[in-house]
């Protein structure tokens, strides 16, 4: 007989020889009948679906004391995004530009990073990069404004129609629509308009008029004239003299056949409108009529 | 890929090995509640390492986790096995027979008792469950040969205490 026969023997893995020599022994009986009643044999009933049932609950009283942990979770996932959201949002400020602007019939201070002075005119927007200020000492100009530039690294202000560089000194810088005009006070300012660099020092202007450079005189005055509340034009078409009248007292300027392009060299008050308005129609010969937030220039002779 | 994880997955593998694992405790150490807890406990340690354990794993990993669960920390009680209604039933014997049936059954139960606990397991599980030595040997942990010497052993020794040699 094999090793473990009785266990081949239950298995039926036992040779025709075996099995014969088996059945004839005297124990076969015996086996036989105990394999008979061990089949019958039954284990205590289990109820898989109350196990299962009893598992999940289990498992969801287990989960649900990890809930209890989750408000902290939940609340830390919060503090966290709102960080994030500080933080980006910071950085997102600092690196945005300063700006400054103001609109008609407005003048505004500004004092920048390196004491610099800025006065802004009406209708002008100043802006900047406070973070980058101390390398780089440069800002953007729509408009005009008048600059007394502490003394200290190059210091520009670039226009749509040029850029004007200087190291310290005091200078205006006018860029508007089709006119374009930088006057030094003080020092040395370099303008770059068109590509070409111009040296500009102290006491003179440099004037562009429809996109030509125009041949100016000296200023007459140390500071620029709207500083004082004037504004003072020599040799301007007379187009943008209306404008800064109406950028000044933040009325709408008609006109009803007036030569647009004459020159007007004059001064008018940026405080009495109408005083302005006798300032410009006088020498030009031209009539007005000032109505609510409206003035009409009308030529005199109209054929 | 099929994951342990996934409820359906899990599910799957606690229909088909629960109830084998609530009798192959229950056949060591005699204790129902026991048994019942065992299958708690190691379906329990299988979800926690659902993530760990491949689905084809599954079955030996709580076979494992319910045989560690009482070892050497319980004493084993007395296995109490009914017999299946209907072998009573068919018995069309005579009272004598029936008396005879009654004290041979009586005799088998004392000899599985009697039996090491290693034994008396392998002998149910192949018996009532129908498992295979392979699939025991699996649950077991150890060579298909062990099983059948057990099994041989098991038997030998059930005839030996039944005959009373």
């Amino acid at each position: 007989m094999q090793e473990n026969y009785l266990a081949k023997w239950l298995n039926n893995e036992l040779s025709e020889e075996e099995l014969a020599a088996f059945k004839r022994s005297e124990e076969y009986a015996s086996y036989q009948k105990i394999v008979r009643a061990s089949d019958a044999l039954e284990a205590p009933s289990f109820d898989m679906e109350k196990a299962l049932g009893d598992f999940k609950e289990r498992q969801l009283n287990k989960e649900t004391k990890v809930i209890k942990m989750r408000p902290a979770q939940y609340l830390m996932r919060i503090a966290a995004a709102v960080i994030v959201l500080f933080a980006a949002t910071y950085f997102y400020i600092a690196s945005l530009n300063e700006t400054f602007s103001t609109e008609y019939a407005q003048r505004t201070e500004i004092v920048l990073p390196d004491a610099s002075e800025v006065l802004l005119n009406a209708e002008s927007e100043l802006s900047y990069s406070e973070r980058k200020w101390d390398s780089e000492r440069k800002l953007s100009l729509d408009g005009e404004a008048f600059f007394k530039v502490a003394k200290g690294k190059k210091f520009t202000v670039t226009t749509d129609l040029g850029d004007v560089s200087v190291l310290g000194t005091q200078f205006n810088v006018e860029s508007r629509k089709g006119f374009f005009e930088v006057t030094c006070y003080e020092g040395l300012v370099s303008v770059t308009f068109q590509g070409k660099v111009e040296e500009l020092p102290a006491g003179t202007s440099f004037l562009v008029v429809n996109d030509r450079i125009v041949p100016t005189d000296a200023p007459l005055t140390a500071v620029p004239s709207w500083v004082n509340n004037e504004s003072s034009f020599k040799s301007i078409p007379l187009t943008y003299v209306l404008n800064e009248f109406q950028r000044q007292y933040n009325v709408k300027v008609e006109t009803k056949n007036v030569d647009l392009t004459q020159l007007f060299t004059g001064t008018f008050s940026n405080t009495n409108i109408n005083l302005a308005l006798q300032s410009i129609s006088t020498p030009s010969q031209i009539s007005y009529t000032l109505e609510k937030n409206k003035v009409l220039f009308y030529a005199e002779n109209a054929p | 890929m099929d994951n342990v994880c996934e409820e359906k997955v899990f599910n799957a593998i606690f229909n088909s090995n629960s109830k084998t694992i609530f009798n192959y405790i229950y056949y060591k150490y005699g204790n129902e509640e026991k048994a019942y807890d065992a299958v708690q406990e190691a379906f329990v340690k299988l979800w926690e390492n659902c993530a760990k354990v491949a689905p084809e794993k599954a079955k030996a990993f709580v076979y494992k986790v319910a045989n560690n669960l009482y070892l050497n920390v319980l004493k084993a009680e007395k296995v109490r096995l009914k017999y299946a209604e209907k072998a009573l039933k068919t018995s069309s014997e005579s009272p004598e027979f029936l008396m005879e049936e009654k004290e041979f059954k009586d005799k088998l139960d004392r000899a599985l008792n009697s039996l090491p606990e290693n034994q008396r397991t392998v002998f149910l599980l192949n018996r009532i469950d129908g498992k295979k030595y392979a699939e025991i040997a699996e649950m077991e942990g150890v060579s298909v040969k062990a099983i059948e010497k057990r099994m041989h052993l098991a038997l030998k020794s059930l005839r030996a205490q039944i005959d009373g040699i």
